[in-house]
């Protein structure tokens, strides 16, 4: 009896069971979850900005271009040619009709005007919308400057656009200080430039009358340190940007004085100096020059960088028998290696967010850009060609330049820069070749 | 012994008696072939396997002429061989033998510096099983055999690829003014990848093989004995889900969207269908870490009611990482369902309300 009623109660529950999943179904709305989706430039459209003045429309129609340079050189966005636009932006002042640019898949639009006040001031105002959703993305910003420094207010505008679409901190307005490279191979002269991070407005900022060598910014931008060979042996110049000033620093009695680093304090800086065949990390205050060497290493430790915090040093040793990747203290002290994969490690640099290095690897061969978090997991090879060296962080940690140089004797540096997704691997244009790139921070 | 046995032996005995003594059993002798053969002696066998006779050495050559009277055979004048001047090669100096070399003694090697902390290392992976090596040759792959003996040319795709999503036009035989033709245009087909530069020169080969997934757990098994209080427990919940399941608990049916809900694959083609215009290409890395819960209310035409999408929930970002994500999420639904989603009419009760989780966890770095 008792195995009937079993029974039963099973046959109940299979026949119950439906329904009680459609009650269950009933209640409250359906429920999705999404877990994959693409990965695409979000595309976007620019009319021209509206030229308020009449001495306005040139910059109008430039500053337009240079935003959307600046926003389709990312990779993340794909602007819409303007021959595909139905409506027309006439007057900044308008109602957007947002119907119209929804019908061309613009999801964001980018309207502005430009006009050149009585004092010659150039005006630039703009605003940023979410066509699907028939809203503006924050409010519209003006900003306001020289004529003669309408690029910059362009990346501005751009920077603006990029934060507000993607939620990282901006980069377009920052300049990246190289080394330009003249001659044949076997004769190379060099001397350091500056220039807008696309390459615009290059300024020469040394002769070439001595080999120069990695330049680096101060994090206030107005400073940088470099290696020079003026002396005969590298040495390591400090050289005001705006006054063009330079002097050597006081470093101990050596052979050899380079790979020099700021610390994120702009005082500190850290280096590699060769004593007696062998090469160490020192720190020197710059402001007070007392200095302290950092290892004390038979073998050679160089390339060192410091963390944003100030408290780490991420550097590069062949202590295990080839180089590879250190992590310590920037007081000194035991190091701990955090590269172990095949191949060999070197110029490490830590972002400015702090979440990862970059650094460059030479494996079966080629070379290659690559991050790594700073416990060295998760690596992640970026580039991959004849020879790709020196990565510098963008100010916001969310791309890499660095330097390919092609083969054979007629072979040439160039400058890239790529995501650190590993997309959008493009050359920054440069009219000389260049080499060893070092990223400003953000302009003030 | 009855009559039958006695007529069924006698019947036997006299078939086996025919079957012997009639001949049943002889055999004819099998048929043969017979071959003449001749006999011959040893001389006429060597005749027979000797070699073809060589022909008349006389036989179709032609006889040359005689020389006339005074006129000297040529005759191959010798030539006095010279021996050839051999230069004598020089002595090099550098063939002698190497002189001994320097001997010093060496040291003892340095003493390398070794850390005495070990690195950590980091747990491998579940499919971390087997490493082949990197240096194995990848073999170059065989050219396929081509079939046709002229390569055809490449279709032309279906739809040209353009920014904007176009239909192409259709006459309109009763408009009074013809409208313009227009293209069909599609945009181009997105990646839900990044490879970088590095990883397509990789092998194609897997450098690693998966190791299969282990067996689930077995749930600990139930002990034999089970006591009254245990049974009572099952019987009870066993009636409490048959109530469940009659509606017993249920609250007013009015406050409930009522009808079938829908299948899995009707949920599925609404998840695919927002997924595919869910694009997360320009999200920040902490947008990325962030999950999003949306509400949106449908009209029963299958298009969602813009105004109705609203943020539920967020977990793992902050701020403006969760504005960056909820417009990413308020996106997709807006642009794929401009045209409405495929969904069926008979249940609107069941998709009037849709809450739509987006996790962007497997798209960080993909």
């Amino acid at each position: 009896m008792r195995k009937w009623i079993q029974c039963l109660t099973a046959f109940a529950i299979l026949f119950a069971a439906p329904t009680l999943t459609m009650a269950q179904e009933r209640e409250g709305p359906l429920r999705i979850e999404i877990t994959e989706g693409v990965i695409e430039p979000l595309p976007y459209a620019i009319p021209d900005m509206v030229a308020e003045t009449a001495q306005s429309e040139d910059l109008a129609r430039q500053i337009s271009r240079v935003i959307a340079a600046d926003l389709s050189g990312t990779g993340l966005f794909r602007e819409i040619p303007r021959n595909a636009h139905i409506a027309r932006v006439t007057n900044f002042s308008s109602p957007v009709q947002f119907a119209d640019w929804k019908a061309i898949n613009a999801q964001a639009l980018i309207t502005g005007g430009v006009s050149v006040d009585g004092s010659g001031r150039l005006v630039v105002r703009f605003r940023l919308h979410d066509v699907f959703a028939g809203e503006d993305i924050g409010d519209g910003l003006q900003l306001v400057g020289t004529t003669d420094g309408w690029r910059r207010i362009a990346h501005k505008v751009a920077d603006q656009v990029y934060s507000r679409l993607t939620g990282e901190d901006p980069y377009f307005d920052s300049r990246v200080v190289f080394v330009a490279e003249t001659g044949p191979k076997n004769a190379r002269q060099k001397q350091i430039g500056i220039m807008d991070y696309d390459g615009e407005n290059v300024v020469y900022l040394t002769g070439s009358n001595s080999i120069v060598l990695a330049p680096r910014f101060s994090p206030s931008g107005n400073n940088l340190l470099y290696t020079s060979f003026e002396s005969g042996f590298p040495k390591i110049y400090l050289l005001n940007i705006g006054n063009l000033s330079q002097q050597e620093l006081r470093t101990p009695q050596g052979e050899m004085s380079f790979s020099p680093r700021f610390g994120p304090d702009g005082q500190t800086v850290v280096y590699s100096l060769t004593s007696g065949g062998n090469t160490d990390l020192y720190a020197l205050n710059i402001a007070n020059g007392q200095g302290q060497r950092l290892t004390a290493a038979p073998s050679i430790e160089t390339a060192p960088s410091f963390s944003p915090d100030g408290s780490r040093i991420v550097f590069e040793s062949d202590r295990s028998g080839s180089p590879q990747l250190y992590i310590m203290s920037s007081k000194g002290g035991d190091a701990q290696r955090i590269s172990f994969g095949q191949g060999r490690y070197g110029t490490p640099v830590w972002s400015p967010r702090g979440d990862l290095i970059a650094f460059t690897k030479q494996s079966k061969g080629r070379f290659h850009i690559g991050v790594m978090r700073t416990d060295g997991s998760e690596e992640r090879l970026l580039t991959a060609s004849f020879l790709d060296e020196g990565p510098t962080w963008s100010p916001n940690g969310r791309v890499i330049m660095f330097t390919r140089e092609t083969q054979g004797a007629g072979g040439r540096a160039a400058l890239h820069s790529v995501d650190i997704t590993g997309r959008n691997l493009r050359q920054v244009p440069t009219n000389t070749g260049a080499s060893d790139p070092s990223w400003s921070p953000l302009l003030q | 012994m009855n009559a039958g046995q006695i007529i069924s032996g006698t019947a036997h005995v006299g078939l086996l008696a025919a079957a012997i003594f009639g001949g049943a059993f002889k055999a004819e002798p099998l048929p043969f072939e017979v071959t003449e053969v001749t006999a011959i002696s040893s001389e006429e066998f060597a005749l027979l396997v000797a070699p073809d006779q060589e022909p008349d050495a006389l036989a179709n050559i032609d006889t040359p002429e005689p020389q006339e009277a005074g006129q000297t055979p040529d005759v191959p004048v010798s030539v006095e061989e010279t021996p050839p001047e051999t230069a004598q090669p020089e002595v090099n100096e550098a063939t002698q033998p190497a002189p001994l070399p320097e001997v010093e003694e060496l040291g003892p090697p340095p003493q390398a510096e070794v850390s005495d902390e070990a690195p950590v290392l980091q747990p491998p992976e579940e499919d971390f099983a087997v490493l082949l090596p990197e240096t194995s040759p990848q073999p170059a792959p065989q050219a396929a055999p081509r079939v046709a003996p002229q390569p055809i040319a490449q279709p032309e795709p279906d739809v040209r690829i353009d920014d904007v999503d176009q239909k192409a036009s259709e006459p309109d035989e009763q408009a009074e003014q013809s409208e313009p033709e227009t293209e069909e245009t599609a945009q181009e087909e997105a990646s839900d990848r990044i490879v970088t530069e590095a990883e397509k020169l990789e092998a194609a080969a897997p450098e690693r093989s998966v190791r299969p997934k282990t067996r689930p757990t077995r749930a600990a098994e139930a002990p034999e004995t089970q006591t009254a209080q245990e049974s009572q427990t099952d019987d009870d919940s066993v009636q409490a889900a048959l109530q469940q399941a009659l509606g017993a608990n249920d609250g007013p049916a009015d406050s409930k969207p009522s009808g079938p809900p829908l299948t899995a694959g009707e949920k599925d083609g609404l998840r695919v269908a927002v997924q595919r215009c869910w694009n997360v290409g320009s999200l920040s890395s902490d947008a990325l870490a962030t999950t999003v819960i949306v509400s949106v209310s449908m009209a029963e035409d299958g298009k969602p009611v813009t105004s109705t999408i609203k943020l539920l929930d967020s977990s793992g970002g902050s701020g403006s990482s969760v504005k960056q994500a909820f417009d990413a999420a308020r996106r997709a639904i807006i642009r794929c369902g401009s045209k409405g989603f495929d969904l069926p009419i008979e249940k609107y009760a069941a998709w009037r309300e849709i809450e739509m989780t987006f996790n962007p966890e497997r798209m960080r770095i993909k």
